[in-house]
């Protein structure tokens, strides 16, 4: 069952794209235009101010983690109000497989969609900046993954918060910038920063990616706050969204929008 | 000819499993705004395998809700319901496996895919593949007669079809239970038809257990053998559809007299029937007299007879009043509200 279910899904995923191609051109094309400004506009500034590294590749690895992030909660976090906006909601939670894992399935499909899109992205940017990552795939994968799964749980808790209050998209807008925020407060004022979602993470791609360093390499402390942070939010993120979920069941509006 | 699959657990003639589905004592209480809806007070009923029921009642019931509890997509406030066995409140994957349905008010399916696609995906998160199903979906695109819409895109067609994409995805799951919350709400006369007709069609066919809930009631009386109405969040009748038809038809009795050619005056006719009959109406056509009577117990009848006879009246007619569905429900719902009121 749980086969035949992400095959399904996965086929509808590619079919509902396939007919928004327009919507996921016209984002793609957002985020890199929001990275030119980003990159050039520190650049004029100096970026030094910020926890963001002192170097441009410091400023990039850190856009390039926040497109994982965003591609790895937006999904989950908007799939709630356009499914019931569409008046399907209540027909996946009929699915003996659970809307929660039909929304990962979907959530990973348009990730694995998405995350092609960057690489090839990267490489453009790349190209345009003239700054180049070091992209060892053993060490940056594993990171990946973890920033990655700490956005699911972003993603479910969202999802959770949609089911209970309905139009709650604006908000999610803020989110998307509100992340960035994470990354921006240094860590030698306020110690706690580190324990922040994808803070950790960000830290460690940079010193991956932009300072050359291989996974063994990396602070064994710093990667267990990392590990610890990830289980952490992914837990509560589900948590939170079977919380929503239970409210919407006993007030009984989870189809509505 | 059915196409399903000797396994699909949903084929027994007479009721094997009598409590295939079984609501115990069910109670939902929406908070609203600090306002409180008792909208299911208490709630019982079961339902065999094989059987399809509808479900009945006013605005405002609490079908919906019991449906959706049922579902498990509103949490009750206490009860028990079981699906085959499989208790829904603690059980609910294992018991959704056995279930499908069209829901009130919402589009169901994708508009931006098409007939087909929406079949297999729907089809799919319930477990059901392409490869397993496509005899049984184009079988069913057959019967419902979808099948020059087979590759449209369900936001092209119009409310009738789009409402049969909705049936077919939820039989293509081939559940052995399937829900069906006013399937026929906005079809015209023509639509609504044809899908009753394939509804009767398919369940002939396949005997699966189907749960109808509409306010139109030739829908009811057309499919379904057994009635349940609901009226303020409880069952008020549990019946077949004929028992019901013949305890309201039993009672109302329409006798025409031709005006001329009585062995007595029409004062006498009168006089004599609104004594013996307190209840009975006359009215008085060109060439006819016609008589309303309510009975009020089957021994009646006898009486009316001879009385007829006493007067030697001409009797052109005698019929039962016509009783459909409708009228039924109409007097339950107005004496429930005079218990009630
Ligand atoms: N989510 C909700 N929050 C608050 N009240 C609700 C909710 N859903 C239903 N109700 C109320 O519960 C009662 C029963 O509603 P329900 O939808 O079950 O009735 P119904 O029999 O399906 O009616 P209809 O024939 O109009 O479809 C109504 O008074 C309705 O207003
Ligand atoms: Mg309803």
């Amino acid at each position: 069952m749980w086969l035949v279910a992400l095959k399904s899904s996965w086929r509808q995923s590619f079919q509902l794209m396939t007919r928004y191609m327009f919507n996921m051109v016209s984002g793609l094309v957002t985020m890199y235009i929001i990275f030119l400004m980003l990159f050039f506009g520190v650049k004029a500034v100096g970026g030094s101010a910020l926890n963001l590294g002192d170097t441009l590749e410091g400023l990039f690895t850190g856009y390039v983690v926040w497109m994982i992030v965003i591609i790895g909660y937006q999904d989950l976090a908007y799939g709630v109000t356009n499914e019931a906006q569409t008046g399907t909601l209540e027909q996946l939670y009929l699915s003996p497989v659970g809307y929660r894992w039909l929304a990962f399935f979907t959530q990973l499909f348009n990730s694995l969609i998405y995350l092609t899109e960057i690489t090839v992205m990267v490489v453009i940017m790349m190209l345009t900046t003239g700054k180049w990552l070091h992209l060892d795939l053993v060490s940056v994968f594993p990171l990946f993954a973890a920033v990655y799964a700490q956005a699911l749980g972003l993603g479910f808790a969202l999802a959770g918060l949609a089911l209970v209050y309905k139009r709650i998209q604006a908000f999610f807008q803020i989110v998307t910038f509100g992340v960035i925020g994470f990354f921006f407060i240094p860590w030698d004022r306020f110690p706690w920063a580190k324990y922040l979602p994808f803070a950790m993470g960000r830290y460690l791609l940079e010193k991956v990616m932009a300072g050359g360093l291989r996974l063994w390499q990396l602070d064994g402390s710093d990667i267990l706050v990392l590990l610890i942070s990830t289980g952490m939010y992914l837990g509560l993120g589900i948590l939170a969204f079977s919380a929503g979920e239970s409210r919407a069941k006993a007030k009984g509006f989870l189809g509505q929008y | 000819m059915s196409v399903l699959s000797k396994d699909m657990p949903c084929a027994s003639r007479d009721f094997l499993e009598p409590n295939f589905l079984a609501v115990k004592h069910l109670r939902k209480t929406f908070l609203d705004k600090k306002r409180k809806v008792e909208a299911i007070k208490d709630i019982s009923f079961s339902v065999g395998k094989g059987e399809m029921v509808g479900l009945l009642g006013p605005n405002g019931a609490g079908k919906t809700t019991t449906i959706k509890c049922i579902l498990g997509l509103v949490k009750p406030d206490s009860g028990d319901i079981t699906v085959s066995g499989i208790d829904c409140r603690r059980n609910p994957r294992e018991a959704s496996k056995n279930m499908a349905a069209v829901l009130e008010g919402a589009r169901n399916v994708y508009w931006r895919l098409t007939v087909w696609e929406n079949i297999i995906f729907f089809a799919g998160i319930h477990g059901v593949s392409v490869v397993k199903g496509k005899e049984y979906f184009e079988y069913l695109l057959e019967e419902l007669k979808l099948k020059d819409k087979r590759d449209t895109e369900v936001r092209n067609l119009s409310s009738g079809y789009k409402q049969k994409t909705a049936v077919a995805c939820a039989l293509a799951k081939m559940t052995p239970l399937v829900f069906l919350d006013e399937p026929t709400l906005g079809l015209d006369v023509e639509s609504s038809y044809e899908l009753r007709e394939a509804l009767k069609r398919l369940q002939s066919e396949e005997k699966r257990t189907i749960i109808v809930s509409s306010h139109d009631m030739r829908v009811i009386q057309d499919v379904c053998s057994r009635v349940i109405i609901v009226s303020g969040g409880k069952v008020v009748v549990d019946a077949g559809v004929e028992e019901l038809l013949s305890l309201f038809r039993t009672r109302s009795y329409r006798i025409v007299l031709s005006r001329n050619g009585n062995g007595t005056s029409l004062e006498e006719i009168r006089r004599k029937m609104t004594q013996v009959f307190p209840q009975a109406g006359m009215t008085e056509t060109r060439d006819t007299v016609e008589i309303k009577v309510d009975l009020k117990n089957a021994f009646e009848i006898y009486e009316l007879v001879d009385t007829l006879r006493d007067l030697r009246a001409a009797i052109e007619t005698i019929s039962q009043e016509e009783v459909d569905l409708e009228r039924a429900f109409l007097e339950i719902v107005r004496r429930e509200n005079e218990i009630c009121g």
